[in-house]
């Protein structure tokens, strides 16, 4: 079968199953949220029956623009995932999802909105925090298999992870920048109450902010399976291992997003950057040197 | 043959005439009719020798030769002149250094014996510097037409010298054909000095003070540059005992410690016409200059050729450890604080220059790894990069004509205000850093090509993360605010000349075409020269994912060009300002005082971190410290000390 009928499929199968998976993560996300901070919480579908409201509500908007950017963004996110998980290449997956992120802040300057405006930059310098760290990503990646296709990880007989463990220990760090947890989530946060207005989103509503509701989702399921992939092989009981993995970094994820207050922008640009260059360029240079 | 022939002189002829006819409408035909003549023959020309895989002329002569050194005679008298009337005494030092340096290599002896049978060439590199000299080139001299029109009527204290300018800008252009055509490198070197002495006279030609300071500030640096290739010059007729392009090259691949020195002595002189750290504050200056020929300087002349010349050099740089790594370094370096620079910048000028500078960045170091992956890289680096940038700065100037100011915050509500303007401005803009765009899949060649075991390489892997972050920074920020929508806006672009929408509408094509099309270019041009070059087809980037890319450029254009407000069926709603509104549309609230105050939003320049005045000398250190390490590991090994 041909590499582009692959993604295409990809793509269709990534587009059904990741939001699927997303807002059962979100549920569960609101429920361990609720436990830790003593409340009950609520049902494991309540973003599916939230994203259902708002598409039932009044097509309204501040301009002609803002959708349009954000169907764009919904796309690229969905043929990233396509990409990644039908074994494509790697680099191209974090191109078109960075692509997909530029969409989004256009729409929310589009509107020209001093808190959207606000929120815009502010993610702006948050792509420019994590950007580095996930192109060493895929720097280790293709060393560590010696191709960008996250296919190769399927003829390893050990994970990546023995090699690339600097990476790996990088992206960790990034996720809570690209899952929008605290304190990393300077654009735009789940917690209404902490942030100015929504952010980034403030202006989005009805199917717009489903649609961001969804991307949100497939982001979630995308990010994960970048983390899972350190631990994959040819051996299927790999792929337990991986899911698992994932799960316990959502719970981790959702622990530091409970336990720590936001901080400003200029820790969040310094740190990932130092950890960006400490774990990145000594574990290229353990791979390159060795 | 005759072709090339054409190329060179018939630009020779337009300027000619432009020089002596001073009448404005006589001038319009000529540079139209001329322009598209150039364009239309180079495009015949990149036809013909589509796909080759070099092909060399004999053809030499000591009439040429003679006349190549009364040229470069020549040159140096217009700056020793321009020296004593500005009484600047760095030019004139530099100036007669460099008559020193071009008696001695024509009356000195040392070209005795030595002679060039294969005066010119056409490889597939040729065919593509061709195409962006032919095509973006006289489409930006066309641009030209209405921008000084404007300028002249803007600036009215300023003398008008417009046959000059156009005159100029054609003379530059038919050097730019001889360097990429030349194998003889006496003739490249003449040409290489012509460039620079027209960016000099151009960056000059407004005559105010600021201008002719940074004219000097220009020929000063590139004189150190050119200073450097006749010493190249020398030494390759004195020792080695050539001086075509084509036996350099070859003897460099397999001697390598033999040519190091002329090797690093025209790195430098690549890396001052491309503006490299700590050069590059030539470029910036230029600034001052009527808009076109910033663009010209960018997109597909001067700092091209220093590029050219380098990328010409890659497979030198593979088999030398001390010039790869010195130009490896400086580019990586250049590429990463020049794009933390940019994202300091308010002006829009000069993020366009800090950009150029950046990517200059990338295409120097891509020569200086010298594999088949990076020199691929190069060439598509090379070309969106002359085809987008060339753009912006027509946009921008254009722009900069019809709201008053060339700041980006201005460019506020750009969307609505000039329409099509800001969409190619922001065409522009995403082809310059985002995927599924060339520049970014270039980039993508570019990290592909460094993958191997290299210490420098791995430097210049961690200068090239952060530095693309910055490049996110700069470029997302500035499309943001041309993508405002509010109120209603008055359309203003209706004032805005043919010949610009003519010359805007060239590069917009180039562009779409470029990101469509890369796959075909990469098998038509780009492999062709590696085969013939490197011995192997490497493209950095397989065609299945060159194609992804070109399908999801056609769905981006699409939207933009077709999709963004259109008008929906969606109720319009005011923004949201906290239930205070007093005009919405305006985005005027209620004060504490109960007064009305706008709400604005500024861009983020984080100067604190990425100022000049903090990032500009350390780069300039470092990137000294490099050059002048790589010069005397080369000296040192001259004497017998390798390491």
């Amino acid at each position: 079968m041909s590499t582009a009928l692959i993604t295409i499929i990809g793509i269709i199968a990534f587009a059904v199953l990741a939001p699927v998976l997303g807002c059962l993560l979100a549920g569960l996300d609101r429920i361990i949220t609720a436990k830790m901070q003593g409340r009950v919480g609520p049902p494991l579908l309540q973003p599916y029956y939230d994203v259902r409201k708002l598409i039932e509500k009044d097509n309204v908007s501040v301009n002609s623009t803002e959708g349009v950017y954000i169907t764009c963004a919904l796309v690229f996110t969905i043929i990233a995932g396509g990409i990644f998980f039908s074994g494509g290449n790697f680099l191209l997956c974090v191109f078109v999802i960075t692509l997909s992120a530029l969409f989004f802040i256009m729409a929310a300057y589009s509107t020209r909105s001093p808190y959207a405006e606000l929120g815009a930059h502010r993610e702006i310098v948050q792509v420019m925090a994590y950007e580095p760290m996930v192109l060493f990503l895929c720097v280790g990646f293709y060393l560590a298999t010696g191709s960008f296709n996250t296919s190769s990880v399927f003829y390893m007989n050990q994970p990546i992870l023995f090699a690339t463990w600097g990476f790996f220990i990088g992206l960790v760090f990034v996720l809570t920048i690209k899952l929008r947890k605290s304190p990393f989530d300077l654009s735009y946060s789940h917690h209404a109450h902490q942030e100015l207005v929504k952010g980034i989103t403030t202006e989005m509503s009805g199917k717009t902010l489903a649609k961001v509701e969804v991307m949100h989702w497939c982001e979630n399921v995308l990010f994960l399976g970048w983390c899972g992939i350190f631990f994959v092989t040819g051996n299927w009981v790999s792929l337990i291992v991986a899911v698992l993995v994932c799960v316990v970094l959502y719970l981790f994820e959702i622990f530091i997003d409970n336990n720590f207050a936001r901080v400003k922008w200029q820790v969040m640009l310094k740190s990932a950057w130092a950890v960006a260059l400490v774990a990145g360029v000594i574990n290229t240079l353990v791979l390159i040197m060795l | 043959m005759e072709l090339i022939g054409f190329l060179i002189c018939f630009p020779l002829i337009v300027a000619l005439l432009l020089f002596v006819i001073n009448n404005n409408v006589a001038r319009k035909i000529i540079t139209i009719v001329g322009g598209i003549v150039i364009g239309v023959a180079s495009c015949v020309l990149c036809v013909t020798y589509l796909g080759t895989s070099g092909v060399y002329f004999n053809i030499s002569s000591e009439i040429l030769d003679g006349i190549a050194i009364t040229i470069d005679l020549a040159i140096t008298a217009v700056v020793i002149g321009f020296g004593l009337k500005y009484k600047n005494v760095l030019a004139l030092v530099l100036a007669a250094i460099q008559l020193v340096l071009t008696l001695v290599f024509a009356f000195g002896g040392v070209t005795e014996g030595v002679e060039v049978q294969q005066g010119l060439y056409v490889d597939s590199l040729s065919v593509l510097m061709t195409f962006i000299i032919g095509v973006i080139g006289s489409g930006i001299c066309i641009y030209a037409l209405g921008y000084m029109d404007d300028h002249h009527e803007h600036h009215t204290d300023i003398k008008d010298r417009r046959s000059f300018f156009f005159g100029i800008m054609f003379l530059f252009l038919s050097a730019m054909f001889l360097i990429v055509f030349a194998n003889n490198m006496d003739w490249l070197f003449t040409a290489w000095e012509v460039t620079t002495l027209c960016s000099f006279l151009l960056i000059g030609y407004d005559q105010t003070e600021i201008a002719i300071a940074n004219s000097f500030r220009q020929i000063i640096m590139n004189m150190v540059g050119g200073i450097a290739f006749a010493v190249a010059l020398i030494y390759c007729a004195a020792f080695l005992g050539t001086l075509s392009l084509n036996q350099f090259i070859a003897i460099g691949q397999f001697y390598s410690g033999l040519v190091l020195v002329p090797l690093v002595c025209l790195s430098l002189a690549g890396m001052t016409k491309a503006a490299q750290m700590p050069f590059h504050s030539w470029l910036l200056g230029a600034m001052v200059a009527p808009t076109p020929t910033s663009a010209l300087l960018h997109s597909s002349t001067m700092v091209k050729a220093g590029v050219f010349l380098l990328v010409k050099l890659a497979p030198l740089y593979a088999a030398s450890f001390v010039a790869s790594t010195m130009v490896i370094l400086v580019g990586g370096v250049t590429f990463c604080l020049c794009s933390f620079l940019a994202i300091s910048q308010t002006n829009a000028k000069r993020v366009l220059a800090y950009s150029t500078i950046a990517n200059l960045g990338l295409i120097v170091a891509c020569a200086g790894i010298g594999t088949a992956e990076a020199v691929w890289a190069a060439c598509f680096l090379i070309m969106f990069h002359a085809a987008a940038k060339s753009l912006l700065f027509l946009c921008v100037g254009t722009a900069e004509h019809h709201i008053g100011s060339r700041d980006i915050e201005d460019m506020d509500l750009l969307f609505e205000r000039m329409p099509k303007l800001a969409r190619f401005m922001m065409l522009g803009i995403m082809v310059m850093f985002i995927a599924p765009f060339g520049m970014l899949i270039a980039k993508w060649g570019v990290l592909v090509s460094i993958l191997y075991a290299s210490l420098p390489n791995i430097i210049f892997l961690a200068l090239l993360a952060f530095g693309s972050a910055a490049t996110f920074m700069f470029w997302a920020k500035w499309l943001g605010k041309l993508s405002g929508i509010a109120g209603t806006q008055k359309d203003i672009e209706w004032a805005c000349h043919p010949s610009e929408w003519f010359a805007q509408g060239i590069m917009v094509v180039l562009c779409v075409l470029g990101c469509v099309l890369m796959p075909l270019v990469s098998d038509a041009v780009v492999c062709p020269y590696l085969y013939s070059t490197f011995g192997t087809y490497g493209a950095a980037i397989s065609s299945d994912n060159l194609w992804i890319a070109a399908i999801c450029s056609v769905f981006i254009i699409v939207v933009l060009f077709g999709a963004l407000n259109k008008g929906t069926k969606a109720k319009k709603v005011d923004i949201y300002l906290s239930g205070v509104s007093v005009d919405n549309a305006e985005r005027m609230f209620r004060n504490s005082l109960t007064g009305s105050t706008e709400a604005t939003a500024r861009n983020w320049y984080m100067d604190n971190w990425f100022g000049e005045s903090r990032l500009t000398m350390p780069g300039n250190v470092v990137s000294t410290a490099i050059i002048v390490l790589g010069f005397a590991m080369a000296i040192l090994g001259m004497f017998g000390f390798v390491l």
